[in-house]
Parts: structure tokens; sequence; C-alpha cells
């Protein structure tokens, strides 16, 4: 039944859902993508989303960003609206063929932002019960004034919503910016501990980092879809080119013409 | 002053306390003559001297557009659509609705929650869960549901516009037969209006009726809430 099982469990499916979390400047994106490309130079199949990016709603946001249309519902309601596409079209067909999602950012992210932008906490988690339940779910720890530096080093143009100009907590972009960025991260540490999320210290050496993440999906990987690279592999080396991430390419299907 | 009551928590930047306008839906499936009803109706109640806002689905700033776009290509779902409309719902319930009732005015609004939970749960999506999402969703003052059997409908629908691709379910139905689908997903949406009724408390009419018959009965409906407002302005004096 569309609209999810109550626990959006992935018992069913043969795939493995892992996602990143975490506030502005955690660096849980370039983990993500250092995941990404170790799972791709494994042979493994990755299919890579992202928070509001669906083809058919994203207009719809950006428009409504633009003109300051978004309200704290239209904005929960609209981001609603992307993930299930994204769902619907990326992350569903994905894990019932059996290969690895990997998702930056997930609904602990409309937990937090809509919850501190004052929508009711458990409609949120009804509204979002269609998920499907992540394999893994990393929070990316970073204390709010390095995580405010990371940012607005080079001070760059900060966008509306980004600083939460929205709730009006300040009339300075740079204050509403930290001050929101604080509100964000004490909402993920309540939502770190409801979910279970594997909370890894974002202060830590980069390498030190994705080793942890490394080490927590590799059990998980028995079972997986793996492309079958073997064609390339041989046309690549008698060519003699043999890099870390040629040796599996993310579209085999064209390389093999 | 009442609390404004919502069918579940009440969502930011909405009013705590009950507003001096009246807020009306007409229910009712396809075809049923809800357009009709809904325009006489903003006649009478501006020829007594009431002012009316009136609106219905897909016309809001934020998420019209978008809704008619993503309807005309072959990636939606129906989650997405839900959400789609919920966006479009809630935007029309934040910059006409409630400035409307601010205003002491009559909103009227063709179609409420009841088409878009019953639209969403013939498709398969679970009760419990569109019901939750529209929960958001002002208590209104009077819901009239306009009931019709599908025998009825054929005739109205094929005298005006035709049986429409998105009125048969020919989205998520087997076939291609419209006629044949017009008739399951009309009858399926019907059952469900029906259910929703009475879980909900709708004042249902019988639409088989003529016009002025049905209509009639709607400004029955309508009639005390007329009066309580005019007793509530004459008190505010």
């Amino acid at each position: 039944m569309v609209g999810g099982g109550k626990d959006g469990s992935l018992a069913q499916l043969k795939g493995k859902l892992f996602i990143v979390e975490g506030v502005d400047g955690s660096g849980k994106s370039t983990q993500i993508d250092l995941l990404h490309k170790w799972l791709v130079s494994q042979g493994y199949l990755v299919v890579f989303t992202e928070w509001n990016s669906s083809p058919i709603v994203k207009a719809t946001t950006r428009r409504g960003k633009r003109e300051k249309l978004l309200t704290p519902m239209s904005f929960s309601l609209i981001h609603a609206a992307d993930f299930a596409s994204r769902v619907h079209m990326q992350i569903l067909p994905a894990l019932e063929a059996g290969a690895i999602v990997l998702a930056d950012r997930y609904v602990y992210t409309a937990y937090a932002r809509d919850g501190v932008r004052g929508v009711n906490r458990e409609w949120l988690r009804e509204l979002y019960s269609f998920a499907p339940a992540p394999t893994l779910a990393f929070y990316f720890d970073v204390p709010l004034t390095e995580a405010i530096r990371r940012i607005l080093e080079g001070r760059p143009a900060l966008k509306w919503y980004e600083a939460g100009m929205d709730l009006g907590l300040s009339e300075d972009p740079y204050q509403s910016f930290q001050i929101f960025q604080g509100m964000i991260r004490a909402e993920y540490d309540r939502i770190v501990d409801e979910h279970k999320l594997i909370r890894i210290d974002a202060t830590q050496h980069l390498i030190k980092q994705q080793q942890r993440v490394r080490d927590a999906v590799m059990p998980h990987l028995r079972d997986v879809l793996r492309v079958d690279s073997g064609s390339v592999h041989t046309a690549l080396s008698q060519t003699g080119l043999l890099g870390r991430y040629l040796d599996a390419p993310a579209t085999p299907a064209e390389e093999d013409v | 002053m009442t609390p404004m009551l919502f069918y579940g928590h009440r969502p930011p930047n909405m009013p705590t306390q009950s507003l001096p306008g009246r807020l009306i839906a007409i229910e009712g499936t396809d075809g049923v003559g809800r357009s009709t009803h809904v325009a006489l109706l903003k006649e009478w109640l501006e020829a007594r001297g009431f002012a009316v806002l009136d609106t219905g689905f897909t016309r809001s700033a934020l998420a019209g557009a978008g809704i008619q776009r993503a309807k005309q290509g072959h990636t939606l779902d129906p989650m997405t659509l839900n959400l789609f409309y919920a966006t479009d719902f809630w935007d029309r319930l934040e910059r006409q609705i409630v400035p409307a009732l601010k205003a002491g005015m009559i909103a009227l609004t063709d179609r409420y929650i009841f088409s878009l939970i019953a639209r969403a749960t013939v498709r398969g999506v679970r009760p419990e869960w569109i019901e939750a999402l529209y929960g958001f969703a002002p208590v209104p003052d009077l819901v009239v549901y306009l009931d019709v059997d599908v025998d009825r409908l054929i005739p109205r629908v094929l005298s005006s516009t035709g049986f429409d691709y998105w009125e048969s379910g020919q989205d998520y139905l087997p076939g291609d037969s419209l006629f044949d689908n017009f008739v399951q997903y009309q009858t399926d949406l019907l059952s469900e209006f029906r259910r929703l009724s009475s879980n909900y408390g709708f004042k249902t009419l019988d639409a088989r009726g003529s016009v002025a018959d049905v209509f009639g009965q709607i400004c029955g409906e309508v009639e005390p809430l007329l009066a309580s407002m005019q007793r509530e302005s004459e008190e505010a004096e």
C-alpha cells in the first residue's frame, strides 16, 4: 500500500540505504562523496540522491524560495513532495533491485528544520512514514562555532531560508544564521538519540572519519548488487589505464559499447 | 471567543481563536455540479450583503503552476501528487482563506480536504496517513456534500467536457477504456466520500434533483450561519 507500512521496513528490500545528516559545514557531503567513490571502486552499483533535487518538484521549491512565498508549513510540504518523488523514482526502485542507495540528507533534515520552524513533531514523523528506513544513518557532529566558521569562511552571501531569516530571529543574516544553526543543532541532538543515528565526530581528521564510516558499512555489503566490469577492466589494462576510479565506471553499459 | 478548531494539531502561523468570518466547503465528485453551486452561492451571498472569497484547487500562487506542469508529464506518482496538492491547499489556506476569515468574509471553497483524501485512498494510499496529513486543516463551519450516483453523473459529464484522463482514474486503472475506468473510479470515489461523510459529519444533500432544487437545499443549510454572523455583528456594535 502506498503511504508506507507503519515501520517503513527494509526487510523485503534487497538493497541497502546509507544516509548522512548534519548541520551545514559538518562535512557530511565530503564524507558521503568519499564513500560513494570507494563503493564504486569496489564494483558496487550505487545510486546517489540528494535533498531537494526532484526534477518535477524543485522548480516550485526554487520559486517559493526566490519569491519568499514559503512559510513553515509550505516549506515542509514542498520538501516532502520532493522527497516522495525521489523515493518513487530513485530510492525504492534501486533498493528493490538490490543496489546501494546513498542519500545526502534524509527525513531527519526535515525533522530538524521543520521542527525548529514550529511544525508539530509527531505530524512530521507521520508525514514521512512512507520513507524506507535506512540501513545505517550517520550524523556528523560538529561544534556550532566550528560549523559556522567553515560556512562563513569567505563571507558567502547567505540565502534567506538557509539563514532562517523567515523566522525573524535577527535582521542581520549572519547573526540569524548563527542562531538558526544553533537551534537546528539542538534539534538534531534529540533526533540522533530518538532514531539511533551513528554519531561521527566531525572534528576528527577526514581520513579517520571515512574509516569509521567504511567500517560500519562493510558488514552490510554482502549480497549487494555488483557491476560486472570485467570487459572494461580488460580494455583498460590493455591500454595501460588502471585508475582507482576508472576501473568501475558509473555507467558501465555505455562504456561497454 | 472560541478556539479555532483543527482536525489535528494547530499548525504554525494559524490563529488560536475563532475568526469573525465563516468557512463553507462544497464537496462532491467530478460533474456533480459543485462549481455551478459555488458560483450561485457567491451571487446569493453577495446580494445579501456578505463579502465572499472563493477558492479552489491549484489556485495557489506557490504550487498551482507546478501541479499543472507535473500532471502533463509521465513521472508523477500518487504520493508526490498528494503532497503537491497539500502544498497548494496550505498556501491557499494561509494566503487566501484565513485572511478572508479575519476580515469577516465568507470563504467559499470549491472542494476541501475530503476530495484530496478520497482521490488518494482510491489510489491505494493509506487512509490514516492522508487523514493525518490534513490534520492541519481548520474544521469548516459547514461542509456541504453533494451526493449523486454514477448513472446520473455519466450524462452530465458527457454533455459538458466529456471523460477526462484524471477524472477517469486513467493514471492508475488498468485497461484503455475511458468509460469503464470512469465508472470504476467514480464508483470508488463515491463510496469513499460516503465513508468520509459519516466520519466527519458532512451535510449530505441529494444532488440528483434540478439545480434550483439542490441550490435551495444549500441555501437552507447556509442560512443559520448568516443569522449567527448577523447576531455577532450586532453584538459588536
